[in-house]
């Protein structure tokens, strides 16, 4: 059958909620087997995305097929194949994890053995308390399990890692990495970047409802327009001449003692050097790999990350009073 | 491909809802008080006084006034009150719109609460019905197949009754808040605060007509063998039909 290779089919969605264009325009060709990101700040559409894929929301234009079957129209059988973990879902508050587990299983044809799947979730020391006593942490692992209870084809992961310490955290990417092993597809919602850089095959950038890029995350990092950047503090004036003539450098940019330089190659090192030589004392120095945030940039002008943003454009704002 | 007929949640599946939607009704020990204490507590109160007054047929005012009036309590909490505020922290939760992305309908939670308040009210008329027996020597009704068949009906009318407030209200604690005010404005009318010759003409028709009044109007003839007014019957299928209409109209899952 031509098409049934690609396990995520989206075509031409768009959404509307009231005044506000949520997805606009989106499509999306996931093939099996793929761990596929969906990456965006706050607001981008990313969970309203998920959501028309899962067919929990109708969409105002467009189509999806998941599997080959219509996310509307075949949802019933679509159903047994589809895992999801909603953001912020809810369950049976005064039920344990381990009846949870039992009555989720119940609805699958072949549902995974329960011990096993709390132990691999790492909640088997917790499987006898009531879902309104575990912590967030345990609450998102859980949503996690019965996401997989079923032995689904495709999942839909949301907000995957939020709320989970370190430990957990990887606990959580191992978890995934290993669906990918059995060959299950993946659509990981995540604004966290080292998590969509270490897990994802494809990642798709939104930004206000649109897919602004769409490539693998080391694909989207060369988009940066820079490979590596080095930033340090300089108590004298530096004169940009000084730089830019330097091997592999490719952009100086100083705003007051701060100076960034991108580039490649050995930037750091020839930095240095050449800072050395010239007798200029710096502090501060770091030298960085470009990331995802940094394509992320210069594709939208904006930081992936909101709060993080504010930071450095208050941290700005008191060097501009200076 | 593989095959990917439909599978609906089988028996298995069935049986586990239930014992879950079991489990959380008994864990919210709260909520088995209204239905089970507070009609035993006025079973109790009214009991001694009224076991020695007889009516008819060899049956006393505990029968004939006070029991249809308990049953009829157990019925309208558990249908009124507890089911709408489970649906609606349902709904509110989330739990709904995480079970529309199963194989499992929410259709089933629904199912699952009615039995398990069927069930609910079960005990409540049991538990009743045994202290009043045992402790205050009640007697079973003359008319015992109409009794029956009046508790069947009016159970399926406070559910109805109580779907509305699943439908209309916005929170699990408007559901209460509703739910508790429309059960004692229906008693109150239906004569559960004293006999209804203490009100208005006018209201007290209107109290017989509507659903607790004319469940325990029915259910008291049946008990003392009269027959039962076809008005009391009419009120309470009306009730259940204008129930059925306006929660299929306006029930949202989510």
């Amino acid at each position: 059958m031509p098409g049934t290779s690609l396990a995520v089919e989206a075509d031409g969605l768009h959404k509307r909620y009231r005044s506000k264009v949520a997805v606009d325009e989106v499509s999306l060709s996931i093939p099996a087997g793929e761990i596929f990101g969906i990456l965006g700040r706050n607001g981008a559409g990313k969970t309203t995305t998920v959501e028309l894929v899962a067919g929990l929301r109708r969409p105002d234009r467009g189509t999806v097929r998941v599997l080959g079957l219509d996310a509307q129209r075949d949802r019933a059988r679509l159903r047994q194949l589809l895992g999801v973990q909603l953001q912020e879902s809810h369950l049976h508050a005064a039920l344990t994890v381990a009846e949870l587990v039992r009555l989720y299983g119940t609805f699958y044809r072949d549902p995974l053995d329960s011990g096993e799947l709390i132990e691999s979730v790492g909640l088997t020391g917790s499987r006898d308390v009531r879902f309104q006593n575990l912590s967030g942490g345990q609450q998102q692992r859980l949503s996690i399990a019965l996401a997989l209870v079923g032995r689904p084809r495709v999942v839909i992961l949301d907000e995957l890692t939020t709320g989970l310490d370190p430990e957990a955290r990887r606990q959580m990417w191992s978890t995934v990495e290993s669906l990918r092993d059995d060959g299950v597809t993946v659509l990981l919602v995540s604004h966290a970047m080292e998590e969509v850089e270490r897990l994802c095959d494809r990642v798709a950038l939104l930004d206000a409802g649109r897919v602004v890029a769409l490539d693998s995350p080391s694909g989207l990092v060369r988009r940066a327009g820079f490979a590596q950047r080095v930033t340090f503090l300089a108590a004298e004036p530096v004169p940009k001449r000084l730089l830019e003539g330097l091997d592999g450098v490719e952009r100086v940019r100083a705003d007051g003692g701060r100076v960034v330089v991108e580039g490649r190659g050995d930037l750091l090192q020839v930095v240095s050097v050449a800072l050395v030589r010239a007798g200029i004392v710096v502090t501060e120095t770091r030298g960085e790999h470009a990331t995802l945030d940094d394509a992320f940039v210069a594709l939208t002008g904006r930081h992936l990350d909101n709060e993080r943003h504010d930071h450095e454009r208050q941290d700005d704002d008191k060097e501009a009073l200076r | 491909m593989t095959d990917i007929s439909v599978h609906r949640p089988g028996l298995r599946s069935w049986a586990e809802m239930l014992t879950c939607e079991l489990k959380m009704v008994v864990r919210d020990t709260a909520g088995l008080i209204v239905p089970i204490g507070l009609p035993m507590l006025i079973l109790v109160m009214n009991a001694s006084a009224a076991g020695e007054q007889a009516v008819a047929n060899g049956r006393t005012a505990l029968d004939v006034y006070v029991l249809p009036l308990v049953f009829t309590m157990v019925v309208a909490t558990t249908g009124i009150v507890n089911m709408p505020s489970f649906l609606a922290y349902y709904r509110r939760s989330g739990i709904l719109r995480r079970l529309a992305v199963t194989p499992a309908s929410p259709a089933m939670v629904l199912i699952a609460q009615v039995a398990v308040g069927m069930l609910q009210t079960g005990l409540g008329i049991a538990a009743a019905w045994i202290l009043a027996m045992v402790a205050f020597g009640a007697k079973p009704p003359v008319n015992a197949g109409a009794a029956i068949g009046i508790l069947a009906l009016s159970t399926a009318t406070m559910y109805a009754v109580g779907m509305i407030v699943a439908a209309l209200a916005p929170t699990p604690n408007s559901a209460v808040a509703i739910g508790l005010s429309l059960f004692f404005a229906l008693g109150a009318l239906g004569g559960m605060f004293g006999g209804r010759s203490g009100l208005p003409d006018v209201v007290a028709t209107v109290g017989a007509w509507l659903p607790f009044g004319a469940s325990v109007q029915a259910m008291s003839a049946a008990w003392v063998g009269a027959s039962v007014q076809p008005a009391h019957l009419i009120g309470l299928v009306v009730s259940l039909l204008l129930g059925g209409v306006v929660a299929a109209a306006c029930f949202r899952w989510d």
